[in-house]
């Protein structure tokens, strides 16, 4: 051997030893690349968590008798919860109507205080209210008889309406589900045409492939796939989109190691889930069980076969087969997987046919999640910062019962954007006159409303939250009741409204007017807030001190710091319109005050409870002075300066409430209340330009157009005990006359503090001549 | 005229009122010429402001968990909800779930918010899970709705005493 033949023998032992050397460290580092995959699915798989959106939901509609609920409200509120419209009802999620009675099946519903149960029930109207609740077994539901419905049920709570959701920074949305909650049929369906050989195979699938080119060439369109569920899984929990080679190892390589520690059914639900279905804005929709809720407003389990062979379908390409967009071609897929499901046996003949000539009703496209009732979500968004991190309601799927009353948004909605315009004054540079409306219940503090903007679903400013803009006199019930709580002034305390000239602390000349420049001399307290006089206010504000103006604002629930000028005798203190509803429902709570909530209870997402915010309530001012007031405030109604809308509001009368105007007629408000609800408007312009409003002419018609439509309910206060009514000359008069006790109005007093007029009238004995005079005016 | 005829024998009612006692008129007395355009299927649960004439309320003088003989003709309902909720703020008090049972009485109270009865109950609920704040707020608020009912009064104040003595 020649030393080149050495080399030569050397150099080949050398290159197959290199090639041995690196065949060896190839299938290590596979092997190592193999037990890391399986380690990764392995880890990943058991843990799979999805990030799931916070759930936000309106107060629950309650039907008992004497619910101020019509039939009409009642239906909306069915379909905005998916409920369909049947001839017979037959399970849950169906209504049907026969004249002043609805027959319905609810679906129940897990809340924070406990599960209500699913429920058939026959409700009759009465008007604008309930007037029965009758129940019948859920079990045999069907076409019955009226006698059928014998049992009375007291209280039915519906499933509440889901608002608006906070969602995850993926975009994914979705409601996961067990396999044993997902109707046979769909799986059959999914199967059928994606995985004949599901239960099978090993992850992947060799023969599918196979038939899928087969039966695809034999039908001329792709009617199946070759990647089997498992692969898809993987492809849409751990990969991209891409469509290389490697990506295809990866992912088969990655299928069968998830079939290796994983169960079929535990791939299955997975899939389930997982999978992307639609996409709503930025919203995408994963899941069959959301993907329900999206194209059908039902839930999974009410969907028919039809329906669910069209979601079957929707995996292939959710957009392509979009059924509200491209109606032939979802139905035309639909079809092809019905047809998969009656060659594999999954369906009779029968039901082939039915389905296949079933009529595609998709839900019309609700409102996008995010965007909904957003003035009342920015109110969520802040109450609920207190207690949760923006995480965690982007991420846990929590529920969140807020205390939203969508007959009272809807309402509000749909009237507010006209009722602005109508009073609205011709503007020169086209900025139109802005708006902020607050409805809270009366009771104990719940908002049930809100509007940041004339227009409906304005995105931006939040004019209720945020436009912090003087008050006007709808301070002065703060003034009266500061005196009234004094014990020193009743409703016939007599004031000077005259002109006066004072000088402010920091040396400033100070006249305030009246209104309309007119002057009344001697006037009662009460008439001076009805009808709102600032000189008898300013006479009043002086005499009791401003400090104890700014203890009853700070008490009634204002919260900021308050200067203690002479001009916030007339409202120079800036509110927004919620704190302003916070003020207001203190006095319509009868004194009561309690903090302003849009959030009742969080839960998990199955429903446990994790917070509740409960009624809170405190005494801050006496029953009785508040009763006194609201005399007056409900003389603005009968006399005072909302008596123009007397006449529209006759079948709500009385309710109480107080205009605000302010300088150069910049803001036009108004805050009034009956026995259910409480309400705040405020108009005007964003550059703080005059409205060429007043209180009257603008804010109040507003509210007025929303309560009537809400036909707002009529105060009905008890008299506390220590209340005694007695007459006063109608003309205020420091001393009145016998003259004067002719004509006289009857007013409520603090016992023991009958001022002078009263007893002045008693005394001289014209109660029962003026009696018999009334009569005899009365017979004439 | 209907309207009228009421107003003026309501008048005349109120004016023979007026004239008996003088300075001072019970409001529960007050008559009752109800003209409203539709029936109030709600229980009125008490009277507002002065006797006037031509008052459209009808004069119901006690809250809705015991119906009195002056209520509106229809089946008074409302108290048979407010009775099943109280069974169920027993049940939850029963299984040791006091939030739930305060829950469930404000559920009752957004159905009729005067019946201090239930008032009554969430304070009692407050105090037993010593939230001894809002027990007296609630206690008090209780109290205002009270009116009469002189069983109830001294229960709420015994509830009180207990609160101002911690």
């Amino acid at each position: 051997m020649t030393d080149q033949d050495v080399t030569r023998v050397n150099s080949r032992l050398s290159w197959r030893r290199r090639s041995g050397w690196a065949l060896g460290l190839s299938l290590a580092i596979v092997l190592v690349w193999l037990v890391w995959i399986d380690y990764q699915v392995r880890r990943d798989f058991a843990a799979l968590q999805w990030a799931l959106p916070a759930r936000i939901y309106a107060r629950p509609a309650e039907l008992y008798t004497g619910a101020h609920l019509s039939a009409t409200e009642l239906t909306d509120y069915l379909q905005r919860l998916g409920y369909r419209q049947v001839d017979a009802v037959a399970g849950p999620g169906e209504y049907q109507t026969q004249g002043q009675t609805l027959r319905l099946q609810t679906r129940g519903f897990q809340f924070w205080d406990g599960s209500e149960p699913g429920v058939y029930a026959q409700v009759a109207f009465n008007g604008s209210r309930i007037g029965s609740v009758r129940a019948a077994p859920v079990a045999d539901a069907g076409d019955r008889l009226d006698s059928a419905f014998d049992g009375e049920l007291p209280l039915v709570r519906l499933e509440p309406v889901e608002i608006a959701q906070i969602n995850p920074d993926t975009g994914e949305d979705r409601l996961p589900v067990t396999l044993a909650q997902v109707p046979e049929s769909l799986v059959h369906a999914i199967i059928a045409v994606e995985d004949q050989r599901f239960y099978q195979h090993w992850g992947i699938d060799p023969k599918g492939i196979l038939r899928a080119l087969w039966v695809n060439l034999r039908r001329g369109e792709v009617a199946q796939g070759g990647s089997t569920l498992t692969q898809q899984l993987v492809k849409n929990l751990y990969l991209t989109q891409d469509r290389t080679l490697a990506r295809k190892i990866e992912e088969a390589v990655m299928a069968l190691a998830l079939e290796l520690h994983f169960s079929k059914d535990e791939i299955l639900a997975a899939y389930l889930n997982e999978v992307f279905l639609g996409q709503d804005g930025n919203r995408a929709i994963h899941g069959f069980t959301l993907a329900a809720q999206f194209y059908f407003a039902r839930p999974l389990a009410e969907l028919s076969l039809a329906e669910l062979a069209l979601l079957a379908g929707l995996p292939r390409g959710a957009s392509f087969y979009n059924p509200r967009r491209n109606t032939e071609r979802a139905l035309s897929r639909r079809n092809t997987v019905l047809l998969s499901m009656f060659d594999q046996g999954y369906i009779s003949e029968a039901e082939y046919d039915t389905a296949r000539l079933a009529e595609l009703r998709t839900s019309t496209q609700p409102a996008r999640r995010n965007r909904a009732y957003p003035a009342f979500m920015d109110l969520v968004r802040l109450d609920l910062a207190r207690d949760y991190d923006a995480q965690a309601l982007r991420s846990e799927g929590l529920r969140i019962f807020t205390t939203l009353d969508l007959r009272v948004q809807e309402a509000m909605d749909a009237v507010l954007e006209q009722a602005v315009a109508a009073v609205e004054m011709p503007s020169d540079n086209g900025a139109p006159l802005q708006a902020a409306m607050v409805i809270t219940d009366s009771n104990a503090g719940e908002v049930r409303a809100l509007a940041g903007s004339r227009r409906p679903g304005a995105v931006g400013f939040n004019r209720a939250l945020d436009a912090m803009r003087p008050i006007g006199s709808l301070v002065k019930p703060a003034v009266y009741l500061a005196a009234l709580e004094s014990g020193n002034y009743s409703l016939a305390s007599v004031l000077s409204d005259r002109p006066v000239e004072l000088m402010t602390d920091d040396g400033q000349r100070w006249a305030p007017r009246n209104y309309d420049d007119q002057m009344f001399g001697d006037v009662y307290l009460h008439e001076a807030l009805e009808r709102s006089l600032n000189l008898a206010t300013v006479d009043l504000g002086i005499k009791i001190g401003v400090d104890t103006v700014v203890d009853m604002l700070t008490k009634l629930g204002h919260s900021r710091p308050i200067p203690e000028y002479l001009s916030l005798l007339l409202g120079a203190v800036d509110m927004a319109p919620l704190e302003v509803a916070r003020f207001y429902q203190t006095l319509a709570s009868n004194g009561f005050h309690s903090p302003l909530r849009s959030v009742e209870a969080v839960t998990t997402g199955q429903g446990a409870r994790l917070q509740r915010y409960g009624f809170e309530t405190e005494q801050v001012a006496d029953a009785t002075s508040v009763f006194l007031l609201e005399q007056a405030l409900q003389n603005v109604f009968e006399r005072g300066t909302a008596r123009m809308v007397a006449g529209s509001l006759a079948d709500n009368l009385p309710l109480a409430g107080k205009t605000g105007t302010t300088n150069d007629f910049r803001d036009s408000w108004f805050a009034g209340y009956g026995d259910d609800l409480t309400g705040v408007v405020w108009l005007g312009h964003d550059d703080n330009r005059s409205t060429g409003l007043t209180g009257s002419t603008g804010a109040l018609r507003v509210w007025t157009a929303v309560m009537k439509q809400l036909d707002i309910q009529p105060r009905q206060t008890r008299a506390p005990e220590d209340v005694v009514w007695g007459e006063v000359p109608a003309q205020a008069a420091v001393l009145p006359t016998a003259e004067d006790c002719r004509d006289t109005r009857l007013l409520p007093f603090r016992a023991g503090e009958l001022p002078v007029a009263v007893t002045e009238c008693l005394s001289n004995n014209s109660l029962l001549e003026r009696v018999f005079d009334q009569i005899r005016s009365l017979n004439q | 005229m209907r309207v009228q005829g009421l107003r003026v024998q309501g008048f005349f009612i109120t004016l023979s009122l007026l004239s008996a006692c003088a300075s001072y008129i019970p409001v529960n007395e007050q008559p009752a010429p109800v003209e409203r355009s539709e029936p109030d299927v709600i229980v009125a649960p008490a009277v507002v402001g002065p006797p006037m004439p031509g008052a459209r309320r009808p004069a119901a003088s006690e809250p809705l968990s015991a119906p009195s003989a002056s209520a509106p003709r229809q089946d008074p309902s409302p108290a048979t909800a407010a009775s099943t909720l109280l069974a169920s703020v027993d049940a939850a008090i029963a299984a040791g779930d006091l939030e739930r049972a305060a829950a469930v009485s404000e559920r009752a109270l957004r159905i009729n918010p005067r019946d201090a009865m239930v008032w009554y109950r969430l304070a009692s609920i407050r105090y037993q899970q010593q939230h001894y704040a809002d027990a007296r707020g609630l206690a008090t608020r209780a109290l205002s709705h009270a009116g009469p009912d002189t069983t109830l009064r001294l229960q709420i104040n015994d509830l009180l005493a207990r609160l101002n003595s911690l």
